[in-house]
């Protein structure tokens, strides 16, 4: 098979965006009844102005971090251990998920609030479907209960960051097809 | 900084001079093996990593602290096996109109003893390993997927960059808050509308000098050639008796797990 080329544009983003995944997971906001972290919302702006391969490509990178052993994971864990473990489900979905609502937005031009929107939520779809697999698998969940400790909760703070991202893709995709060469 | 870049916990042991990729493959192989082990199997696995914890020279309580952020998630998936396991009830909790049973505080005290060795093994990884190794072996590990179409050199450079750059982000981050905070920008409490606006105000900016820093990032790599001629490592590995000794090691206790699985 060919190798996927990536052009150093392209790695630079991903690279920065994961490390900025990787940061937004210290930062939490609290909200009833978890409090979120700005962790998928760096994932959904680079789904939202980058487009799916290069964001996923970031989630790759974040994962990574996570992997040699930054505490980057959903608090303060890190290692190839958690890939295996209850929660690492959702590591594989973030990387599904950021290049489903890659995909899904419109390739060129400055997208609308109510596409954005559509595209990031059917990402997040996308990420809890691994993540509720895998967390019924490895912590002998039934699927009922697994929805209850590992959807419902995130539901709201997804539906925040969601809102935000969106207000900052519009904001910034017109400045940046503008500024960036 | 060195608990923010990956922990490395400095310390001369023969397994800080294990070859990295050995270290990344035996963590790997471990944890598959701890992943739904018995409780005979969870104890060996316990006792393989006690050895190897000593011979790292670094004291226990550096690796109990790698605990303490994972406690909340142990205690509520203890909690839900404790309560939620059918089975036989024991009797001092049937007066509290709760029902625990044999088997959930079994199942419950299992599952934990097995994530708690995936923590311990984890750590082991990163406590004795260098950032640059890290990427030095995960970029030679990475190699056989090239057939796949994987760029394994254009990965782990990534990685290495997003390593340099997660400190430089972290301190953003806290600069950026402190000026909405200088600017009269109340997060805690609130209406949704107004927790929505305030996340927007921080990441507007945040992002942009994201996309700013990438752009320059990507300028200086190419004006310095990067991409032009074969690469060099600054420190390469090769694989000495110990690295055999310590995968050896591991694929007894692989082969014992697999023997045991074709008997049940």
């Amino acid at each position: 098979m060919k190798e996927v080329k990536f052009s150093l544009r392209e790695m630079a983003f991903a690279a920065l965006f994961g490390a900025g995944t990787a940061a937004g997971a210290y930062v939490v906001i609290p909200v009833a009844p978890v409090p979120i972290t700005l962790q998928t919302l760096f994932l959904y702006v680079a789904a939202g102005l980058l487009g799916g391969r290069v964001a996923a490509l970031s989630q790759v990178v974040y994962v990574l971090l996570g992997v040699i052993g930054l505490p980057v994971f959903a608090g303060g864990k890190a290692g190839l251990g958690i890939l295996f473990g209850p929660t690492g489900g959702y590591l594989l979905g973030f990387i599904l998920g950021a290049y489903a609502a890659g995909k899904l937005m419109p390739s060129n031009g400055v997208p609308g609030a109510v596409r954005t929107v559509l595209a990031l939520a059917a990402g997040t779809v996308v990420i809890y479907v691994p993540g509720v697999l895998q967390l019924c698998v490895v912590a002998e969940l039934s699927l009922v209960k697994a929805l209850t400790v590992g959807v419902l909760p995130f539901l709201l703070g997804d539906g925040i960051k969601i809102a935000a991202a969106t207000l900052v893709t519009i904001k910034l995709k017109p400045r940046m097809e503008q500024r960036l060469s | 900084m060195s608990f923010l870049l990956g922990q490395y916990v400095e310390a001369d042991s023969v397994v800080h001079r294990l070859d990295p990729r050995v270290k990344i493959v035996s963590t790997v192989m471990l944890s598959l093996l701890i992943l739904g082990a018995s409780a005979p199997h969870c104890l060996a696995s316990a006792l393989l990593l006690g050895l190897v914890m000593h011979l790292t020279r670094i004291p226990f309580r550096a690796y109990l602290k790698a605990f303490r952020p994972v406690i909340p998630f142990f205690a509520l998936l203890f909690l839900l096996h404790l309560l939620f396991t059918p089975g036989t009830p024991l009797p001092p909790f049937g007066a509290w109109a709760i029902t625990v049973t044999k088997e959930g505080l079994f199942m419950g005290g299992l599952v934990v003893f097995r994530f708690g060795l995936l923590v311990f093994a984890a750590s082991l990884l990163t406590y004795t390993t260098l950032p640059s190794d890290l990427v030095f072996g995960l970029e030679r590990l990475l190699r056989p997927l090239k057939a796949l179409g994987v760029p394994s050199h254009d990965v782990a450079v990534m990685v290495f960059l997003a390593l340099r750059f997660f400190p430089v982000f972290l301190r953003e981050l806290d600069r950026m808050r402190e000026a909405q905070a200088a600017r009269g920008r109340v997060v805690r409490g609130g209406s949704l509308g107004l927790k929505i606006r305030a996340a927007r105000d921080l990441l507007v900016p945040l992002a942009w000098s994201t996309l700013r820093k990438a752009d320059t990032l990507a300028a200086a790599m190419e004006a310095r050639g990067y991409g032009n001629g074969p690469r060099t490592y600054m420190r390469t590995f090769s694989l000495s008796f110990r690295d055999y000794a310590a995968l050896f090691l591991l694929l007894l206790l692989a082969a014992w797990r697999l023997l045991c699985g074709i008997q049940a």
